[in-house]
């Protein structure tokens, strides 16, 4: 399907300048199966872009694809500024302890002065609510903490996009009402660009200010997330209303 | 026709672990240029190097220990015979330094090395590629060659190196001390045959092999820790590739830089 859908903060004009994210008929395929198929989606900076959809859609892959992890097969994909990202897994280093987890971005660009990755990780800590932890390793703490020690390492760079990967599988009610909110605060905070791929449609409703639906490897249905619920496509309408 | 089925799924089967080795072999050989080329410069993340050096070396000395004192006793046990039947308690020195330095203390070395560190480095990076901590590297724009597998290329070859001296050095006390409980041979009829009849070149040619063997140990703990697919599961078979494949590959270079010396 070529289209060009458009993830923006708000309803004005946008010129092609200020969007930090474009795919162009982008496609991948692993082996015989084809996981996404000719996907255009432009997502204007400072816009935070939730990406739903049922499992094995491609939703994962797409993320992915932006971050540069896997290679496209077909089309372009540009990105304006650092990327971060938070996994499903958190993805943290298990041989270092919390605090180095948070510094290691900075630790790699290699010209950051050590007091101020002192400074910055002890910031990002206390943000997610995990100061006192620095000397933690992964293996002691709990789904919930690596969440937010993997939110921490993500933003600590201050990239221009952050991507999220199911930020919350796995975790109780009242903990992703949490993340979610420090999600909010972090974004209000930076005003950089988010992109959240997300199973859990309610939750993510309440972060993002638009929604794009991924489907059989396309993008079905780009929107506001406040108008989900009454999405013009029964198919998209059913499945944030739970009754697909 | 059933046996004529059974050929064919043999056939089928050899071809399809032929086209596995081969394709295992390629890959190895890509990350062994990816390695050196990351050495160019050599931009090493020391903490990472030294990580590794305390973790495969300091760590692996006990049971380098053990393993040389009893590959020297056993030395001697296998010459006894021969010792006792010609008199030649002067040849002791010179026969087991000679095995000792040249062959046996790296190879056997080597592939202990093999079954404690190559599996251990096979299980942790498996256990990173499946947890996505490989893709956490990648995402922050960090070459995971550079910054995980170049520090432990060099760390095993340094280490497996050390490790075959402290060897080398324990199984010829190891001769010396069985030459005297077993064959009541002194001590020093041992020390005196082993440095008149071997120099430092016998020396260097095991050290030589050790440091071959520890970069295709290296290479191939690294290649399927990093190619794992299928969670736990495949993170064991990694780990039963790995051994095999370093074992492999120990023996066939300890052949032939030993064809190519003699």
């Amino acid at each position: 399907m070529t289209a060009i859908m458009t993830a923006t903060a708000s309803a004005a004009a946008i010129a092609p300048s200020t969007f930090a994210i474009e795919l162009a008929g982008v496609a991948k395929r692993f082996g015989p199966r084809s996981v996404l198929a000719d996907v255009t989606l432009r997502v204007a900076r400072g816009a935070r872009l939730g990406v739903i959809g049922p499992a094995a859609g491609g939703k994962t892959v797409l993320l992915k694809l932006i971050a540069g992890l896997i290679r496209p097969d077909a089309g372009e994909i540009r990105v304006a500024g650092r990327i971060g990202m938070l996994f499903q897994n958190c993805a943290l280093f298990d041989f270092l302890s919390v605090a180095d987890n948070v510094a290691f971005p900075l630790v790699q660009e290699g010209d950051v002065p050590a007091a101020e990755i002192a400074g910055r990780v002890a910031a990002r800590l206390r943000a997610v609510g995990l100061a006192g932890s620095e000397r933690k390793v992964p293996s002691e703490l709990s789904g919930g903490m690596k969440k937010r020690v993997g939110l921490a390492r993500a933003t600590v760079a201050r990239p221009d996009v952050v991507l999220y990967d199911e930020p919350t599988a796995g975790l109780d009610p009242v903990t992703t009402s949490k993340v979610y909110q420090l999600l909010r605060d972090d974004h209000d905070a930076t005003g950089g660009t988010a992109v959240v791929v997300s199973s859990d449609v309610e939750a993510v409703a309440t972060f993002a200010d638009t929604i794009a639906y991924v489907d059989r490897g396309a993008v079905r249905w780009v929107g506001p997330a406040a108008s989900l619920l009454d999405a013009d496509d029964p198919v998209v309408r059913g499945f944030a209303r739970g009754t697909a | 026709m059933s046996s004529g089925f059974s050929l064919r799924r043999q056939i089928v089967s050899v071809g399809a672990l032929t086209m596995a080795a081969a394709r295992d072999a390629g890959g190895i050989a890509v990350l062994a240029f990816d390695v050196a080329r990351s050495l160019l410069p050599p931009t090493l993340d020391g903490r990472e190097l030294v990580r590794n050096l305390y973790k495969m070396g300091y760590r692996s000395v006990p049971i380098v220990v053990m393993t040389a004192l009893f590959v020297g006793a056993l030395m001697v046990i296998q010459f006894a015979a021969f010792v006792k039947q010609y008199g030649a308690t002067g040849m002791i020195g010179w026969g087991t330094g000679y095995a000792v330095l040249r062959e046996v203390g790296p190879l056997l070395i080597g592939l202990m090395f093999s079954g404690r560190v190559g599996a251990n480095n096979a299980a942790e990076l498996g256990t990173m590629t499946v947890t996505d901590q490989i893709d956490g590297l990648l995402a922050l724009a960090i070459d995971p060659v550079r910054y995980l597998i170049v520090p432990r290329v060099l760390a095993m070859m340094i280490t497996l190196v050390v490790m075959t001296m402290i060897g080398d050095a324990v199984a010829i006390l190891g001769v010396m001390l069985a030459s005297s409980a077993i064959l009541d041979v002194h001590p020093l009829t041992v020390w005196y045959g082993f440095v008149d009849n071997l120099g430092v070149g016998d020396f260097l040619h095991g050290l030589a092999k050790a440091l071959t063997f520890g970069a295709a140990i290296a290479l191939s703990s690294c290649y399927y820790g990093l190619t794992v697919r299928g969670g736990a599961v495949g993170v064991g078979r990694a780990v039963n590739s790995a051994v095999v494949s370093a074992a492999v590959s120990i023996c066939f270079l300890d052949f032939l830089m030993t064809y190519l010396t003699a």
